[in-house]
């Protein structure tokens, strides 16, 4: 029955005897399905020296109906439970809870043993309200009690659970569950609370009132006696919420506080069990708007109205199947492991590292740490400030300090261990205006100050002084973890001509090949590095990862390395977006006129800059949103921080700023007693005005476009106030943005590609940018297409290999658009006409009489469309190095401001948000997201509604459940299981993206990007829906549930 | 050390030796190199190590080595001995529903194992059966038109079984349904 190995054993008894016979010896831990093991080993739980496998125990499994209840066997999954056709007629009120529970994967391999006996889990609530009993079996014999008393007895010695026993109610018992998280579903529990009335003739005969889930599982007696005996009719439900709040035992965590743990189980019972919710419902009567058209040609995309423009994209086929490989997924035959040490503390010296156990451990191929970085042990896009491996101090917890490579995965993990490192512990400078404050220890030699902004126009004070409404608010906004599902990594190996590959998601391979050669102090042309296909980036990638590891490894031991961060690595390790606070002040007129606005930003760069600084520039280069503002004065400032480190993310600070402008906005036409769209009309800015930085920007500005398409949108119509069952109030809000493309005028932007036909027939299309799922090859298949006249399945893209591609700048900033769009129309015509000189030349025609077609060349108006020559004998034909080409290199477009970092080419937007905010429990859901966008003309259908839809979604993240937070320097969540990315449910029940596509006639920049516009509203959008209903304006990110609900319940 | 475990993987019957603590994901990914499914959270928060034990699916990074003796396990390289898997990822790559696609192999276990037990799912049943999944790109509307037009497809009631000649047909109907 027993298995020995080493390290962990696992013990297979057959009866429940057998098994606590086995939980006294050593560590020991009784299993069934197993699924809590992981979270608790990443928690850092000890690993018991053996498992006790129940599976094989006999009468632990069956759901049995009685007349007296229902047994069911401990061993049975949550799946099995939620099919169960019994459960789901019998006791509607467990099988609320079960779908509650985890998520559908987890449900088929987790047990109700298994949650119940780990005395937390989320089932235990309906079981206590459900009365239910345990069959358990301890050393003593079997025997039957109470879940209840089972629960509040203390744990002295080993028990199984064989069975819990649910009594068959009351069929007509009235009963409420939830399950309060922090999102939608799959979600940690805040609180949980089931509840069971029985009733005759009006008379309540029995209650049962249990919590759970985040607060110690307990019935609620005091709050039961309340109900006991009583006339339905005659509850006095205030006195009932009144002695829950009283009696719940709730403790604050990093989460939530007990009081809101408390209030909210309160406000579920006594809605749930038929009483009336305490607070208001807040009449917030708005100006009627005045009736508007949408703009002439705005599009809505969607495949059904997307026509012969609806394409597959060539890459999604292999994803869907799972046979597209990954830089992450190569395995290879001697391929050695790397992995990483983190510093683990925020704040410290190093006076030594000792790797000696570790290079001695057999399997270890090499230790790298800084005395094996040979050229400047210093990274960072805009200032070399990180190092590749710590060598004088570590700044945050996860600064790397050393790498191993090993012959696999837990031989490296073991390695780590044995790397010591002495640390004399430095004070940690946790908060970015603390940082700033005079003897504020010094986290970079050059002092905590990284980067300071300074702008002003016009007389601020003149500008204030004649105001008639003044508002003002300060805006917090969190450390929004990217969240990409690939973590960081890849690998690396070296040639047999000593060239260095490099193979790791990242968005700028010829940046980081730079960045690379300076550390490595090897020349670029000795290094390849791959950067594509990654798997989701939004700029969380664009800095060095674990590139340089990589690196150092495989040119130590000579053979390839992979490395991957896991997710508990990538959340400390990782750049996440610079939390930031933003003061604003702002002055309109008694006709809502914008007459000064103030703006003073701080924001944490963590212990490095990467693209903090300019995430900080373009932040206040969207400091008045698309609005004017004649006296204007902003500052900004960039502290160091032992915090993690932070930079690139989709918005790029844009978002940041559209959250503080656009409520503004709302609260200045709140005071005029305008309609939100009436007041933003009063202060857009017109097409051929200087940018706010007074630097010249292109044409096709469509603000007004935008606002008249919000104002003409359906949703900004619907119904407002209490939801049908009472539980929510409905707002709706809209928000305005504009996001400039490009890197701006500052740093330098390169650009190109090429196009060729290659010796198989292929149209390849060479560009040196990423495929991060954003649809760049299905772009460049079509912008290639369109500008040449080939079939989009001729176009062979190459991207994300400096080996094969050349130059074309970042994929980051909204600009792989633009370089795709114009190195196609650039190069195409060259390709055509060698081509067609080719071909001439072969078919003893003039080239002039010959045209480009889909798969190959045909005679210039073609009726038949017959091809004379397929693109593969044209091919053929052609000695290799006469097969045609063309190139273009040239520096993305650049405004004339270079007195700070502006913007020449703009997208524009407008959001609406429709949000219903919880009664019970201050939770936003959003239900419907339309957003307009003009951004040009749309290349790819699909890619573009993908990044709209995207970026809707990851900004209702952000304003609704994302935060990395942290406390002295350490994140206090450490994975998926508390950091909340947006889950399905979490996704508004419907979503619009509209397009406005005409471009002015002179402009001659042809497509802008929307990687980044459409997360850039929505915030406030979904801000504005919330002050809409409750006239609350949240100021701080993501939005407190018990703010909300305190300004819900204020009389 | 190792334990010798029996299981049958994408229907093909196989013995080996593995520490009893072994994931199944990292099996999977490490000792056989099969990396359809993949490792991104590790704690069974993610979804996108999903495969199939026993015709249910299951995360792969919370199942152990001793909890696959004796299992029928599918992965998404076998996916397609499931009759209908064809028409889901037809269906869901006619969407362009998934973008960077590291979560893509997971949703569409999970989705191939609801809609045969749910064909003609309704959105609701559809958003509660993936709940379980998570996708930074997409924002999920797009996996739930794939996933829609997936089970308006199967919910033909004179649906045959898809072989190559029927797929055309399959593919049609999604169009027409949008």
């Amino acid at each position: 029955m027993t298995t020995a190995c080493a390290g962990m054993q696992v013990v297979r008894p057959v009866t429940a005897a057998e098994a606590l016979a086995c939980v006294t010896t050593g560590s020991a831990r009784l299993v069934a399905g197993g699924t809590a093991l992981q979270l608790d080993w990443a928690k850092g739980l000890p690993r018991p020296d053996r498992l006790i496998d129940l599976g094989r125990v006999a009468g632990l499994r069956g759901i049995e109906r009685s007349a007296g209840g229902i047994r069911i066997g401990a061993l049975t999954s949550l799946g099995a439970l939620e099919r169960d056709g019994t459960i789901s007629e019998a006791l509607p009120l467990l099988a609320a809870a079960v779908r509650a529970t985890a998520g559908p994967a987890v449900r088929n391999l987790a047990t109700i043993g298994g949650n119940v006996a780990g005395r937390t889990g989320c089932l235990l609530p309906a079981l206590l309200a459900l009365d239910a009993d345990l069959e358990i079996v301890t050393q003593a014999g079997r025997g039957r009690k109470p879940l209840s008393q089972w629960l509040a007895e203390t744990r002295d010695q080993p028990a199984i659970v064989e069975a819990v026993i649910v009594p068959l109610g009351q069929d007509t018992a009235r009963w409420t569950h939830r399950k309060v998280g922090l999102r939608a579903a799959f979600t940690p529990s805040v609180v949980g609370v089931a509840g069971m009335i029985e009733t005759a003739d009006g008379v309540v005969t029995a209650a049962r009132l249990a919590v759970g889930g985040g607060v110690a599982p307990t019935r609620l007696h005091e709050a039961e006696a309340l109900l006991a005996g009583e006339a339905l009719a005659d509850v006095d439900w205030r006195a009932l919420h009144a002695a829950i709040e009283q009696t719940v035992d709730a403790p604050d965590d990093a989460f939530r506080s007990g009081r809101y743990r408390r209030k909210v189980a309160a406000n579920a019972f006594v809605h749930g069990l038929g009483g009336t919710l305490p607070g208001r419902v807040p009449h917030r009567p708005r100006p009627v708007p005045r009736p508007c058209e949408p703009p002439l040609g705005e599009l809505v995309l969607a495949r059904a109205d997307a026509g012969a423009r609806w394409h597959v994209r060539p890459d999604g086929p292999a994803k869907i199947a799972g046979r597209l490989e990954y830089l992450t997924d190569r395995r290879a035959p001697g391929m050695l492991v790397g992995r990483i040490l983190r510093a683990g503390i925020p704040h410290a010296r190093i006076l030594g590292i000792d790797t000696r156990a570790a290079e001695a451990l057999p399997g270890v191929a090499a230790v790298v740490t800084h005395r094996d970085v040979p050229g400047s042990n210093a990274f960072g896009i805009v200032v070399q400030d990180q190092p590749a491996l710590c060598f004088d101090k570590v700044r945050y917890v996860g600064d790397a300090v050393a790498a191993v490579a090993a012959v696999d995965a837990e031989t490296a993990e073991r390695a780590l261990a044995l790397i010591e490192v002495d640390y004399a512990p430095l004070p940690v400078v946790a908060d970015p205006e603390q940082a700033l404050v005079a003897g504020a220890e010094p986290v970079h030699e050059t002092g905590n100050l990284r980067r300071s902004l300074n702008f002003g126009r016009g007389d601020i004070a003149h500008g204030f002084a004649r105001a008639a409404h003044v508002v003002e608010a300060t805006y917090e906004m969190p450390r929004q973890m990217h969240g990409f599902m690939e973590t960081e990594g890849g690998y690396a190996f070296v040639d047999a001509d000593g060239t260095l590959n490099v193979c790791a998601g990242g968005q700028h391979g010829r940046r980081d090949r730079l960045q690379l050669s300076r550390i490595l102090g090897m020349a670029e042309e000795k290094i390849r590095v791959v950067t594509s296909p990654t798997g989701g980036a939004f700029g969380g990638k664009d800095e060095l990862t674990v590139q340089p590891a990589l690196a150092l490894l495989a040119l130590k031991t000579s053979r390839p390395v992979r490395l991957q961060l896991d997710r508990a690595e990538s959340v400390i390790a990782g750049t996440k977006r610079n939390p930031m606070t933003i003061r604003m002040r702002t002055a309109c007129d008694a006709d809502g006129r914008l007459g000064a606005q103030q703006v003073d930003v701080i924001a944490d760069a963590g212990a490095y800059a990467s693209l903090g600084p300019g995430v900080l520039e373009t932040a206040l280069e969207h400091a008045c949103g698309p609005y004017v503002v004649a006296n204007v004065q902003t500052t900004g400032r960039l502290a160091y921080t032992n915090n993690g480190v932070c930079g690139a993310f989709r918005g790029f600070g844009a978002n940041q700023m559209a959250y503080a402008v656009e409520c503004q906005m709302d609260r200045l036409a709140d005071a005029c007693g305008l309609d939100p769209v009436e007041i933003r009309r009063r202060n857009l800015r017109q097409p051929g005005m200087p940018g706010y930085l007074g630097q010249t920007v292109a044409p096709t500005e469509r603000l007004r476009e935008m606002l008249d398409a919000a104002a003409a949108d359906p949703i900004w119509l619907t119904p407002r106030g209490l939801s049908g069952d009472s539980t929510e109030i409905i707002g709706v809000g809209m928000a305005m943005n504009h996001q400039g493309t490009g890197l701006g005028t500052i740093p330098p932007d390169p650009a190109g590609g090429a196009l060729r036909l290659a010796p198989d027939g292929a149209i390849e299309a060479l560009l040196g940018l990423d495929e991060m799922g954003q649809g760049l090859l299905t772009s460049i298949q079509s912008a290639v297409a369109a500008a040449l006249g080939c079939g989009r399945d001729d176009v062979r893209p190459l991207t994300g290999d400096t080996a094969k591609a050349p130059e074309s700048g970042s994929t980051t900033a909204a600009r792989g658009a633009h370089v795709v769009w114009r190195v196609a129309e650039t190069t195409a015509p060259v390709l055509a006409a060698k081509m067609l000189s080719a071909a001439g030349a072969m078919l003893g025609r003039d080239r002039q009489g010959l045209a480009i077609a889909p798969g190959g060349i045909v005679e210039l108006h073609s009726n038949s469309g017959e091809l004379l020559l397929t693109f593969a004998e044209l091919a053929r034909a052609l000695p290799p190095d006469q097969l045609p080409s063309a190139a273009t290199s040239f520096e993305f477009p650049k405004s004339d401001y270079f007195e700070g970092n502006a913007r020449l080419i703009f997208a524009f937007g407008a959001t609406l948000a429709r949000v219903a905010v919880n009664r019970i429990t201050g939770r936003v859901r959003v239900l419907d997201l339309h957003q307009h966008t003009a951004a040009g003309p749309v290349i790819d259908v699909a890619a573009y509604l993908g990044q709209i839809e995207g970026g809707g979604v990851q900004g209702l993240g952000f304003t609704l459940t994302e935060d990395a937070a942290m406390r002295d320097g350490r994140y206090l969540t450490g994975n998926f299981d508390t950091y909340m990315l947006p889950g399905i449910a979490d996704t508004p029940e419907s979503m619009a993206t509209f397009a406005l596509e005409d471009l002015d006639a002179a402009d001659p920049f042809g497509p802008r990007g929307v990687g980044e516009l459409g997360i850039g509203a929505v915030t406030p959008a979904i801000a504005n829906a919330v002050a809409d209903a409750i006239g609350l304006w949240p100021e701080r990110l993501p939005f407190d549930p018990e703010r909300i609900l305190d300004a819900v319940e204020r009389p | 050390m190792a334990e010798p475990i029996a299981f049958r993987l994408n229907g093909v019957d196989r013995r080996t030796e593995v520490p009893p603590d072994t994931r199944l994901i990292d099996f999977l990914r490490d000792r056989l190199g099969l990396t359809a499914a993949k490792k991104a959270c590790g704690i069974g928060r993610c979804g996108a190590c999903a495969v199939l034990i026993d015709g249910r699916a299951v995360n792969a990074c919370l199942v152990m080595a001793w909890q696959m003796d004796g299992a029928d396990i599918v992965t998404p390289e076998g996916l397609e001995t499931l009759p209908h898997a064809k028409t889901v990822r037809q269906a869901l790559a006619e969407a362009n529903a998934f973008q960077c696609g590291y979560c893509a192999s997971g949703f569409v276990v999970v989705l191939t194992a609801y809609l045969r037990d749910h064909p003609g799912a309704q959105e609701q049943d559809i958003r509660a059966a993936l709940e379980g999944n998570i996708c930074r790109c997409t924002g999920y509307r797009s996996i739930l038109r794939g996933a829609m037009a997936a089970a308006r497809v199967l919910a033909e009631p004179d649906r045959d079984v898809p072989s190559d000649g029927s797929q055309s047909d399959a593919s049609q109907t999604v169009e027409a349904s949008q």
